[in-house]
Order: C-alpha cells, then sequence, then structure tokens
C-alpha cells in the first residue's frame, strides 16, 4: 500500500505541540527538582543506623522501584484524593508521583555513589574533628554528587520519557496533545512521529553528554 | 470512605489472568529482546559503518522515546504503513521485544568491554574467528557478566509491560483499573494491582543482588 504522508496538518498545529513540549518540560523540572534532594536525604536515611529512618526509606524505595510508574501515577490519581481527601491540581499530583518515582532511583544511586567515597575521606574528617552534617555537606555531597552524576542525569531523562505516562490521566503535555491531534487529523503517523521526534531531540543530547562523563570517568580511572 | 480489603479478593481469577497475560508478554519479549540485544550489541562493533550506524540509530532511538509513543507508533501507524492489522498480540510483542532489544544490547555492550582484550589474542591464534567467535567465546562469557542486569531489564520490562493496557489489551494493569472503574473502588483495586505487580518484581530484584555477588566472586579469582 501507498501512504501519502500530509505533513500540512502537524505544521499547522505546531504550536499545540509547543504548548505540550512546555508542559513535559515542566513537568520533567519539577520532579527533578523533587528526585535530586528528596533522593540524597532517602539515601542517607537508607543508611543510617536507627531503623526508624531505615526501614520508611527502604520500603519507599522498593516500593517505587518495583511497581509500573504507570500504576504510580494512577494511584495518585485516584486514590490520594479519596484516600487522604485532598483534592489539588492534576499538576501537582503528576509532579508528585513522579517526583517520588525519581527519587527513588536517585537514592539507589547516590547510595552507590556515598558507598564509593573512600574510607579515608571519613578516617580524614575524625581526624579534622568533621561530623554530622559538616560532614555530610562538604565531604560526603561533593563526592557523592560527582561520582553519581551520570546516573542521576541518565534518571533524569528517563523521567521525562516516563512523563508521557500523564497523558493517560488527560494532563495536557506533548504526548497528549499527539494524541488529540492524530485524532482530530487522523493523521496518526505524521503526529506520533513529530512527538516522537521531539522527544528524542530533546533526549539524544543530554544522553549524549552522559555517555561523554562516562568516558571521561573510565579513561580516569585507567 | 469505607475501605474494603476483601474487594480485590472477590475478582481473584480475573486478576490472575491479568496476571498471566503480562507475564507471558514479559517472557516472550525477554527472549526476542535478548537475542535481538546481542546482535545489535555485536553490530554496534562491525567494522562496516552503516552496520555500526543502524544499530546504533536504532537503539538510541528506542531509548530515547517513550515506550507509550512506540506503543502507539506500531498499533496505530505501522498498519496503515504495511497495510494489514498485525493483531493485538503481535503488536505488543512486535514493540515491548524491539524496546527490550535496545536495553539489553546496552547491558552486552557493557559487558562485552569486560571481555579480557587476551581472548581475542588467543582467539586469532587458535585461528577462531567471525561467527564461531562470537557464539562459542565472546557469548558465553557476555551472558555469564550480563546476567544481573538482564534480570533487572526483564523486572523493566515487566513494569513497562502496564503500558499495553493503554492500547486497550487485558493485561494486569488493563483488567485491574476496568474492574475499579466498574465497581467504584479505585483504592482498593489499583492498591491491589500495585501488589501484585510489587510481589513478581520485588524478589527478581533480590535475586540479582545474590546473583551478582556470587558472579563477582567467581570472576575475582
Amino acid at each position: 500500500m501507498t501512504y501519502d504522508l500530509q505533513f500540512f496538518y502537524v505544521w499547522q498545529n505546531l504550536d499545540k505541540l509547543g504548548r505540550g513540549v512546555l508542559v513535559s518540560l515542566e513537568l520533567t523540572g519539577l520532579a527533578n527538582l523533587i528526585g535530586l534532594t528528596a533522593g540524597f536525604a532517602i539515601a542517607l536515611m537508607l543508611r543510617a543506623r536507627t531503623p526508624v529512618l531505615r526501614v520508611p526509606a527502604t520500603a519507599l524505595v522498593e516500593l517505587f522501584r518495583c511497581t509500573p510508574v504507570l500504576i504510580q501515577v494512577v494511584w495518585f490519581f485516584y486514590c490520594v484524593p479519596i484516600l487522604f481527601n485532598l483534592f489539588v491540581d492534576p499538576m501537582v499530583m503528576a509532579v508528585l508521583a513522579l517526583g517520588l518515582n525519581l527519587a527513588a532511583f536517585n537514592a539507589e544511586g547516590y547510595r552507590a555513589a556515598i558507598q564509593s567515597v573512600p574510607r579515608e575521606q571519613y578516617d580524614a574528617c575524625a581526624a579534622l574533628g568533621l561530623g554530622g552534617w559538616t560532614r555530610v555537606r562538604h565531604v560526603v555531597l561533593p563526592h557523592a554528587l560527582r561520582a553519581a552524576l551520570p546516573v542521576l542525569m541518565t534518571n533524569g531523562i528517563t523521567i521525562f520519557q516516563q512523563s508521557a505516562l500523564v497523558a493517560l490521566v488527560a494532563i495536557p503535555d506533548l504526548m497528549y496533545e499527539g494524541k488529540m491531534l492524530s485524532t482530530e487529523t487522523y493523521r496518526p503517523i505524521e503526529t506520533y512521529t513529530v512527538v516522537a521526534a521531539i522527544y528524542f531531540a530533546i533526549s539524544a543530547p543530554i544522553s549524549l553528554i552522559v555517555q561523554r562523563i562516562e568516558a571521561r570517568f573510565d579513561r580516569v580511572q585507567a | 470512605m469505607h475501605f474494603d480489603p476483601t474487594i480485590p479478593f472477590k475478582y481473584w481469577d480475573a486478576l490472575l489472568i491479568g496476571l498471566g497475560t503480562s507475564l507471558r508478554l514479559t517472557l516472550i519479549c525477554l527472549a526476542i529482546g535478548i537475542a535481538l540485544g546481542f546482535v545489535t550489541s555485536q553490530a554496534r562493533q562491525s567494522r562496516l559503518l552503516p552496520v555500526r550506524a543502524v544499530a546504533t540509530f536504532y537503539v538510541e532511538l528506542f531509548r530515547g522515546t517513550p515506550v507509550l509513543i512506540q506503543l502507539f507508533w506500531i498499533f496505530y501507524c505501522l498498519p496503515m504503513l504495511i497495510g494489514a492489522e498485525p493483531g493485538n498480540f503481535i503488536s505488543a510483542v512486535l514493540s515491548l521485544s524491539l524496546y527490550a532489544g535496545a536495553i539489553t544490547s546496552e547491558t552486552f555492550r557493557a559487558a562485552l568491554k569486560s571481555i579480557p582484550r587476551e581472548q581475542y589474542d588467543t582467539c586469532r591464534a587458535l585461528g577462531i574467528t567471525g561467527l564461531r567467535l562470537a557464539i562459542w567465546v565472546v557469548l558465553p562469557q557476555a551472558l555469564l557478566r550480563a546476567i544481573p542486569t538482564l534480570l533487572s531489564n526483564a523486572v523493566a520490562l515487566f513494569k513497562e509491560s502496564a503500558l499495553i493496557s493503554a492500547v486497550g489489551m487485558a493485561d494486569l494493569m488493563f483488567i485491574g483499573s476496568s474492574i475499579a472503574n466498574r465497581t467504584g473502588r479505585p483504592v482498593e483495586m489499583l492498591t491491589a494491582v500495585a501488589i501484585i505487580y510489587f510481589t513478581v518484581a520485588f524478589p527478581l530484584t533480590r535475586i540479582v543482588g545474590r546473583i551478582e555477588a556470587r558472579i563477582l566472586r567467581r570472576l575475582a579469582v
């Protein structure tokens, strides 16, 4: 069968897709904000000596890592309002679901990075009398951040792709606008191809940067 | 709100059928994906530029776009392009296998990097080249080193398989949310679905850690 490609309608509605991109980027940015900060806090809790901190952190991480993102998003949308009698903007729920998911994955990345901080650093801290919060902020965090950077960036870009899921709960992100446009114009091939290209064009440069950083790390280690 | 934890048990048989579909799909796509991933990882090391370029483009494309749009593309666009309906199950298998191939090829690539250069030199000295080198020397070692990550890939694939509910396939997610809508009991049903996914995925992630430790110990001889 020969199919007549017509990109006209997609170009004409590019502004809609543009608005969708902005929503997707907003979701990704806010989720990363939660993921980077809460993720580090959770990573510290995972290493805590008291089970009071360790157990809830472990439960949170495992719950978010071992269930599909789709059910997390749907759960936040339909169950949180009923359970907690909390009715807020859908965007807030989406950011919460994606942000906590990212935090769980980032926590693992941070944890591995914290483990890679050499013992000598801790010994030096002890010798210098640095303890508690000072040690975390000035010694562990900079070290862990650098070591975890590739993982954090990869996770950050993954959440950009996972953010397409919110289209299924009718948040007008890029995926949702694409879906609408393809139904309106009966041009699924053109629309979905352009939408995929937009997602790709945003993720590809970042994953390239990650590869560069990893290559540099490999070289430094070798 | 009155919380009734017995509701999901009334529908256990339907949920079980959904879980069956999810698991079957995951296993089929994993098998195809691992084969495809190994071939792709070899193609990415090829000396021929076109082969390398195609393999790299395929991997980056499927890793750089949401799985949801891959599904939509294969479900709605592919039939128009080829002028035939492959059917729901085939379409789902096709899209998730392509995704699995892309992620496992990265796993194999990392595993291939860890095979010492001496192995290749030895093979050359023994006159083992091409396909025989790939199948008898590279594959077994790559597979062994890749097992922990492949298991993580399997868990990831199982979780991503929930997306096929969006194109109307009756997997665990689809059946769970249908019952939730029908009965007006989203909290009980969706929580039950989440717990079922968790009970399958969590033990697998534990096994990953175990195997990882064992393989590391063996390789560190």
